[in-house]
């Protein structure tokens, strides 16, 4: 009995006197640990924001969006399949060797090896070859013209040859070598990962010395650790996170809009929405003005196409969607015993379920008879990636290409040659088609228009807006979100 | 005893044989990883190739007989998430979630069974009835609720105790009692029942009748004859503070088994549910097997085997 009162009274002391240390080091809060460091190997949010700090690319995006040189200065596009790129000679690795251009053959033959079975594969496998032409000056070979190549070497890191070779690509992914402005220092796993700046570093390194990326799952704990300082940076927050935060005076609210579009997928084999009228109910049942101001209000834009002012291919002048429930009310009355066929809303916890319900509900205010159907993620991209006869009548996505073209999400969702499309029109396959195979800027952007308008015409899809994220920081903090979702830290500075 | 070891011991090979067993094919009932691990623009093309370089293509049966043979010479696979062998994820993590067990289980044996006594002791009384209402709270609290009160309470506001993380011990104090809670609601709910049995007893009368104060009652007689529903709760209480572990790893981020396998669901990633759900009976067969070696220890009439 003595000695469990002497335990009892030891935790009572340790709750009460216990205080911690908050080391003011840079702190962000991830929703996760990142699944690889090796920046040509997995490919997810919390593994990016990481490794995009120890890795320099071929060519990077400023935060105006802007295609700016990093190690690539200067590129030319000598014929309709190749380009010659010309490199810094003055990138030295963490390890102290000098970058040269045969590491970055060495990186782009990594990625795009089937065998080395990177899930990054398909961004970059329209390059077919890549040498080295001297010290500083790298060919790149495309299958055929590929306007989008620039777009996709902004997330082309750059690997040392000579240490991946040694050590193997295992070793490789716990203690990976880069050349960026940060050097990878620690990864306790399941806890953090550690970076310090690299003061050798051939640009600005930035001011921050020391940088902890913590994986903290609950969105709750990521809030309560900025609240209470732990944190200085937190991703992965909604706008009732943001409510909370209001008024407080030692944290701020990031946000920007992203290169992701949120849109409506309908089923169009399948009644009630492989009827035009129908679908064009559909459009005018749904507030996008209420969704975007009333629900998330973190700067979403309204969209009506695939794709955002953020994206090379977005058409001035689509005509917004007419919201009018009433006209629509209309259209389905006239049609109720097919307006009536259940429809099923597939969707998974990632996407966010205030806006499915909300979706639904407005839908079914006009007369539609549609039911959610909650899977996991697995489960959910099975039903969407099925045969149209088995797929679900209607679904809910934020699309990203990470590449900022029309290309990368108009082609997959509209192209009847994609495992995603549920469009079967000929004059949008060749439009895409002809988008894809040109280096004419004039000619994709005019291809573009006219697929915007198509798919405004028919309702072939329901795209309502650009989704934007929230970070919260620090209010001492001086940092700009991108639509890329990266965290440079060289771009992040601390005000005195 | 030796004999009663290697029937345990046999027993427990055929659990974990079905467990692993269901937990393969459930698992692999239940969709494609290769649909998570690609990003939105692969093409038929590359599922193909992604599935051929992690072995989903052959047939099930083929992967099940070797995963059997992997399992026999002790190899538990590779993450294809995590991209490091399963058995380093695990030695990372266990420690981690044996540590917040050991916590909680403190939190819930140093504060139930003293808790369980008086309750006993006073049964009948208003104060054993306000006890038993505090007791009930604490049962009934979703460690996910309590969790964020606490963080919200101690780390935001009075701001004594970190948040969330590792690293100290302060770390480790609100995830214990939030992990405790429960097992701290049925240790005293057990104990007092057992505590109130042993008081209707002869002995005990006899002994106040002797003159025996209640402390030395308590110490000498009751607690050593209330200890076998102790010992067995503790068993079935360990395989619930694993079950506990994957809410309240998930609220404080604390880096163990549960917030692992939460991850691993969600991104299919086999190896590594295999390997935690086997480890998982493992421990649960252990944390029996070692309570029915206690109960021969604390009570000599308890005989183990065929003797």
């Amino acid at each position: 009995m003595k000695s469990t009162l002497k335990l009892l009274l030891a935790s009572v002391a340790l709750t009460t006197f216990a205080m911690p240390a908050f080391a003011k080091d840079m702190t962000v809060d991830l929703s996760g640990e990142p699944s690889s460091l090796d920046p040509q190997v997995q490919w997810n949010p919390d593994s990016y924001y990481v490794y995009r700090n120890i890795f320099d690319n071929l060519v990077t995006r400023d935060n105006e969006g802007k295609i700016v040189p990093q190690i690539a200065t200067s590129w030319e596009q000598v014929s309709d399949t190749e380009m010659l790129m010309t490199l810094r000679d003055d990138v030295i690795f963490h390890d102290g060797q000098k970058m040269t251009a045969e590491d970055v053959v060495f990186s782009i033959k990594r990625i795009t090896d089937p065998e080395f079975g990177s899930p990054q594969l398909g961004q970059f496998d329209q390059i077919s070859d890549a040498e080295a032409v001297d010290e500083v000056t790298v060919k790149l070979t495309t299958d055929g013209p590929y306007p989008a190549l620039l777009a996709q070497l902004v997330k082309l890191s750059v690997v040392p040859k000579h240490v991946v070779e040694e050590v193997g690509d295992d070793a490789f992914n716990a203690a990976p070598v880069g050349s960026g402005p940060y050097k990878f220092t620690d990864w306790n796993r399941g806890v953090s990962v550690t970076l310090t700046r690299n003061d050798d570093y051939w640009g600005d390194a930035g001011s921050i010395e020391t940088a902890v990326f913590r994986a903290v799952p609950d969105a709750a704990t990521r809030l309560a650790d900025l609240q209470a300082g732990a944190a200085d940076l937190v991703v992965g927050l909604d706008s009732d996170a943001a409510t909370q935060l209001a008024g407080q005076d030692d944290v701020q609210l990031l946000s920007a809009p992203t290169e992701r579009v949120a849109y409506l997928g309908m089923n169009l084999d399948k009644p009630p929405f492989n009827d035009p009228e129908l679908r064009k109910a559909a459009s005018m049942a749904i507030d996008t003005v209420g969704i975007t101001e009333g629900l998330l209000g973190a700067g979403e834009v309204s969209v009506a196409q695939l794709a955002s002012p953020a994206h090379f291919g977005y058409a001035e002048g689509i005509a917004p969607w007419e919201f009018d429930p009433e006209a629509a009310a209309e259209i389905v009355s006239a049609k109720a015993d097919v307006a009536a066929t259940p429809a099923t809303f597939a969707t998974a916890p990632v996407f966010d379920q205030r806006i499915v319900q909300a979706l639904q509900q407005m839908l079914n205010d006009v007369g539609f008879n549609v039911s959610i159907s909650v899977t996991d993620m697995p489960t959910y991209l099975d039903i969407v990636r099925s045969d149209p006869a088995d797929n679900a009548e209607l679904s809910f996505g934020r699309w990203s290409c990470a590449c900022q073209d029309a290309d990368g999400i108009a082609y997959p969702l509209l192209h009847s040659g994609s495992n995603w499309s549920r469009v079967n029109d000929p004059k949008l396959d060749e439009l895409l088609d002809t988008a894809r195979g040109s280096l004419d800027t004039q000619v994709r952007q005019d291809a573009y228009n006219q697929v915007h308008q198509i798919v405004r015409d028919n309702y072939y899809t329901l795209p309502m807006y650009q989704a934007a994220v929230l970070y919260g920081a620090a209010s001492d903090l001086t940092f700009t979100p991108t639509a890329n979702e990266s965290l440079f830290l060289n771009r992040m500075t601390w005000s005195e | 005893m030796a004999s009663f070891l290697l029937n345990r011991l046999f027993q427990a090979l055929v659990t974990a044989f079905g467990v692993i067993t269901l937990v393969f094919f459930i698992q692999r009932l239940t969709g494609d990883p290769t649909a998570l691990l690609l990003p939105e623009t692969a093409t038929q093309k590359d599922f193909e190739a992604m599935r051929q370089t992690l072995g989903f293509d052959r047939p099930m049966i083929e992967q099940y007989l070797s995963f059997l043979g992997d399992m026999i010479r002790f190899d538990l696979g590779r993450s294809f998430i995590q991209n490091a062998p399963v058995s380093e994820i695990l030695a990372s993590r266990f420690p981690q979630t044996l540590q917040l067990a050991g916590g909680a289980l403190l939190v819930a044996f140093a504060i139930g069974l003293p808790v369980g006594v008086i309750m006993a002791l006073t049964r009948g009384r208003a104060i054993s009835r306000w006890i038993m209402g505090l007791v009930l709270a604490c049962q009934s609290m979703p460690t996910f609720w309590s969790g964020i009160m606490m963080i919200l309470v101690f780390g935001v506001w009075l701001k004594w105790l970190p948040p969330s993380g590792t690293g100290s011990l302060a770390h480790l104090v609100m995830p214990s009692i939030a992990l405790g809670l429960l097992s701290l609601a049925t240790y005293a709910r057990i104990t007092r029942s057992a505590v109130v049995d042993e008081l209707g007893r002869d002995y005990i009368r006899s002994a106040r009748a002797r003159g025996v104060r209640t402390p030395r009652l308590v110490r000498k007689h009751l607690l050593r004859n209330s200890a076998i529903p102790v010992i067995s709760i503790t068993a079935l209480e360990i395989s619930q503070l694993l079950a506990g572990a994957v809410i309240v790893e998930t609220v404080f981020a604390w880096p163990g088994l549960g917030q692992l396998t939460v991850q691993s669901i969600a991104s299919r990633d086999f190896a590594v549910v295999q390997a935690v759900v086997l480890l998982g009976a493992w421990v649960t067969i252990l944390a029996n097997l070692t309570a029915d070696i206690l109960y021969s220890l604390v009570d000599p009439r308890v005989r183990l085997g065929n003797q």
